[in-house]
């Protein structure tokens, strides 16, 4: 373990190409795997919808140039 | 919850003649060139005929196909295997190209349709939520990108404007 910066951001790059690096098959179920945490962590927050700040545009624009 | 099942019916639908061309888009296509990228659903870019006797083309066919197999539909949304899909009809000139241009990959012996990296990417852009750029980012971080492929893409839609934006912001060291 190292608390220096440059050293844990190259760590984090090997890591993310590693997982990058994957069989597909492998990817999808951690995919399946990410969802089903996702969704444990959502069901748990408490804070009222309306104090939520969100992002929330139609995701693919129809307008064309 | 399988997203690999979720292929292996639409695929199924496809060979049925339901839809004519689909490929796998969103977080779920960025998946088969980055690293697993969480996400709550599937989008799906598809294409099918007009019902008989209309000009405009419904999604219909796909609902009772796919709820006659035991999805359930919430929202814009068909459950399959566990996973909510979305089936998105080409919107723009954009998506008909990245459909037209999409490749199979092999999932473990199940072939997939999926957008190029490169569409993905510049759709990612075109949409340009802050998901959306962080998306980009990595598309451009991982080196999967084609860059020539990429520029034409973004110069025939259009984009290179954005892109030139989307660099300054994220991609040039501050002065």
């Amino acid at each position: 373990m190292s608390f220096d910066w440059q050293k844990i951001l190259e760590s984090k790059r090997a890591l993310r190409r590693d997982l990058a690096a994957r069989p597909i098959g492998e990817k999808l179920r951690l995919l399946d795997a990410l969802r089903e945490r996702e969704l444990a962590i959502r069901g748990r927050a408490v804070h009222p919808r309306s104090s939520v700040l969100r992002e929330e545009p139609p995701p693919y624009r129809t307008k064309t140039k | 919850m399988d997203v690999k099942k979720v292929i292996t019916v639409i695929n199924q639908m496809q060979a049925d003649g339901v839809i004519e061309r689909y490929a796998v888009g969103g977080a779920v296509g960025a998946t088969f060139y980055l690293e697993p990228i969480a996400t709550l659903d599937v989008d799906i870019f598809v294409t099918f005929e007009s019902a008989p006797g209309s000009l405009i083309a419904s999604p219909q066919r796909i609902y009772d196909y796919l709820t006659a197999r035991g999805g359930t539909i919430e929202r814009e949304y068909i459950v399959i295997a566990g996973w909510p899909v979305q089936f998105l009809p080409p919107t723009g000139l954009l998506v008909a190209e990245a459909l037209q241009e999409s490749v199979v990959k092999d999932v473990d012996g199940t072939p997939a349709c999926v957008l190029t990296a490169e569409h993905l990417a510049a759709l990612a852009l075109q949409t340009g939520r802050a998901k959306d750029k962080a998306r980009l980012l990595q598309f451009v971080e991982s080196g999967v990108l084609d860059a020539v492929r990429f520029q034409a893409i973004l110069a025939r839609h259009g984009l290179l404007e954005a892109w030139q934006k989307f660099e300054r912001q994220f991609l040039h060291d501050p002065p």
